[in-house]
């Protein structure tokens, strides 16, 4: 593991890019010299609060996916299964993005071969709908205003188009039910170091990304980009390294301080009795990947005739199938019509799996899956 | 090419937003669309599934020529029924009824025995009411309507319900429940309402049950099963059920835009002597039809509706297709 600074020799990228436009520089490296096919990044669509998945082919698109989106809770580790198997691509991941592609990869759905992963720190994500109700609310800004968004020192700021900026204190907000999604609030993982470069603005100067390189396709990755010449280097001074350690410190803790106030809240969660059955929850999760093969769909499961469905026959299978490998990414919570908190209780269970195993999902190095069976694969 | 579109859910009448995976030029999946405001990225599973009707869609054929033999058959036709429905987009209601009136012909629109009502209650106000009456299983047959009274119950209202099943999703958080009737329910109820109420729903029982909900003192939300019903009843007079019974004794021809009047209808349609439909994909009523013309999916097609809280959504094609538009099969029809 090393550490650069680096920032893009591209000016229109380097003004466009959140910490020196190094991302898009080095996903535009790999689309000019033809190493991947296309690039799966997060673009805004019809606003700021609406971030998508999308890919890009051809590295004149790029600039619409440079900067960083908050309010885009995306997942894209099921899109590069699903619908990117056998082409050469390079993403931008955030922590539970990796470590469901790294769940994935163990599960042979992901080729480790075909896949660059640039990873972005992250500090949480805020659901677009509540954010802009958010911005309404505690803001003297009009949601509509808002060109752009981050979180930073603690606060969610925000900018508006005549440049002014407006900052409220992230605990503020998370006090009145608002700001990052509860998953985020939670989640222990802040910099994707299973990525082959992690990448963020936690240490670095004004005008450059602070990126740490994971692992060798990494180090060819800054090699490749800074001989191309889109990309200008140096490395950082301890203080620099230090402030980032630091920043990633802070926030862990915080976040094992909401766990330690959220997960013994599941022992009260009645909220299954709202379950109507659409399987959203799975049908959403990256690990889950089963699809007709699912045993749900089986005869011996399948309970149509119940709704809400008994917790242990419909719950119980997701949960004895794959909590040990939760990535927390909160894509359940998201998708279910009923607000059920349905990854606060896979998370707390992969939390007890890691109690017992030490296992971290999509984090921990291991070249099966938690309670890997090769019957398994026959299904 | 991996591509994410926007568009909006033909499930029912709540409006939800729904993206749509598109790869190498084909629908393959959806995609949760978090920004939009009505569902926030979430969907019911006739909404995921809502897709299926372009994956199923008929195959290409001469549609020219089962236009022709349909203008043909009417050319000496009495008696023409034509049947539309909130399936249809605004736009293509309106060229229906042009097209219906200026031939003389008569309309069918069903929306679900319900009526149109001016004013109704918004999502909001469903979340921010007191006391929140459910007429129907809410929670399992619209559930984004359901997680606004899911959401009203968490804000501290007091939640009654009629469902006919004696077990129901919407049952488990209401503080009280009834299954006899819904006029029996209102009948029950009525005194508890006030301006603070909400009613919110999706069945009736009989008639005289739309006549007691019109003497309440509250805001109301009727939610149809398909997504523009609200925007043809801005359009169009719905019939009863029983009104719709008495047309199609009276029909010898009958031509139906894009609805599956033989499942939502028990009817016997073999009374009718010719019916044409203008469906996207198979159902019941393509089955029961002399001709069927495939028409565009509403993946296919730019267009709006209005969703049950009387908001115009306007969505555009996700995917290009020659098949024709219900517009096209109309000017073609026109001659």
């Amino acid at each position: 593991m090393s550490y650069v600074l680096a920032k893009s020799q591209n000016d229109d990228i380097h003004k466009a890019g959140e910490c020196g436009g190094a991302v898009t520089s080095i996903l535009k490296y790999l689309l000019d010299e033809g190493i991947v096919d296309g690039v799966l990044a997060i673009s805004p669509c019809d606003d700021v609060y609406d971030g998508v998945p999308t890919f890009v082919t051809n590295s004149e698109d790029l600039m619409k996916t440079a900067g960083s989106y908050h309010c885009a809770p995306t997942m894209i580790g099921d899109l590069v299964q699903k619908y990117l198997f056998d082409k050469k691509v390079a993403v931008t991941a955030k922590p539970c993005d990796m470590r469901a592609i790294e769940e994935l990869i163990i599960r042979h759905k992901i080729d480790k071969d075909n896949i660059y992963v640039i990873g972005l720190n992250c500090g949480g994500t805020v659901p677009p709908v509540a954010g802009r109700k958010m911005i309404d609310l505690f803001y003297e800004a009009n949601p509509d205003d808002v060109v752009s968004e981050e979180i930073d020192k603690g606060q969610f700021i925000i900018e508006l188009a005549d440049g002014s900026e407006e900052a409220v204190k992230i605990h503020d907000l998370e006090k009145e039910g608002y700001g990052r999604r509860t998953n985020c609030q939670r989640c222990d993982v802040k910099i994707p170091r299973k990525a082959n470069i992690a990448c963020g603005n936690w240490g670095a100067e004004d005008g450059w990304t602070f990126i740490e390189i994971n692992d060798e396709k990494g180090q060819e990755l800054i090699d490749g980009a800074k001989k191309a010449g889109i990309l200008e280097t140096k490395s950082p001074a301890d203080p620099a390294i230090e402030g980032r350690k630091k920043v990633e410190g802070i926030m862990i803790k915080m976040a094992k301080k909401i766990q330690d106030k959220m997960y013994p809240t599941v022992n009260e969660i009645d909220d299954w009795n709202r379950c109507i059955s659409c399987y959203a929850c799975r049908d959403v999760c990256p690990i889950c990947w089963c699809y007709e093969n699912c045993e749900l769909n089986k005869s011996f499961f399948k309970d149509e005739q119940n709704i809400p469905p008994s917790p242990i026959a419909f719950q119980g299978v997701r949960l004895s199938h794959m909590s040990f490998s939760c990535v927390d990414c909160g894509q359940c919570d998201d998708v279910c019509p009923m607000d059920i908190p349905v990854s606060l209780i896979f998370d707390k269970l992969q939390k007890k799996y890691f109690d017992r195993t030490g296992y971290v999902a999509g984090v921990s190095d291991g070249t099966k899956p938690p309670l890997y069976s090769p019957e398994k694969t026959e299904l | 090419m991996l591509e994410i579109k926007h568009t909006l859910c033909p499930s029912c009448s709540v409006g939800c937003g729904i993206n749509v995976v598109l790869n190498d030029g084909e629908i393959v999946g959806t995609f949760p669309y978090k920004r939009h405001p009505v569902n926030a990225g979430k969907n019911c599973l006739n909404g995921r599934n809502s897709i299926d009707c372009y994956k199923n869609k008929f195959e290409d054929v001469d549609v020219d020529s089962l236009i022709g033999d349909v203008s043909k058959a009417l050319n000496s036709a009495s008696d023409v029924t034509v049947i539309c429905s909130g399936n249809n987009t605004i736009e293509e209601i309106e060229a229906i009824k042009e097209f219906a009136d200026s031939k003389g012909y008569k309309i069918g629109f069903y929306a679900d025995n319900l009526k149109n009502y001016e004013e109704v209650a918004s999502y909001e106000d469903i979340e921010n009411a007191e006391k929140v009456f459910v007429i129907g299983d809410l929670l399992y047959e619209n559930p984004l309507i359901g997680r606004r009274i899911v959401h009203a119950k968490q804000n501290g209202a007091k939640i009654f319900a009629f469902v006919n099943s004696e077990a129901s999703v919407t049952f488990n958080i209401a503080d009280e429940c009834f299954n006899d009737s819904v006029g029996e329910f209102l009948d029950a109820v009525g005194n508890n309402i006030d301006e603070s109420s909400v009613l919110v729903f999706n069945q009736i029982d009989a008639a005289e049950d739309l006549d007691k909900i019109d003497a309440l003192n509250c805001k109301v939300l009727p939610v149809f099963s398909k997504s523009n019903s609200k925007g043809a009843l801005g359009i169009l007079e719905p019939k009863s059920k029983e009104e719709m019974f008495e047309l199609l004794d009276n029909t010898d021809v009958l031509l139906v835009f894009n609805d599956d009047i033989a499942d939502e209808l028990e009817f016997d349609f073999s009374k009718i002597s010719k019916i044409f439909s203008f469906a996207p994909c198979a159902d019941e009523t393509t089955e029961i039809s002399e001709i069927v013309v495939p028409i565009k999916t509403w993946l296919e097609k730019d267009g709006s509706f209005v969703n049950a809280m009387g908001e115009t959504q306007n969505f555009n094609a996700a995917i290009e297709s020659d098949a024709l538009s219900v517009i096209e099969v109309i000017e073609k029809l026109n001659g």
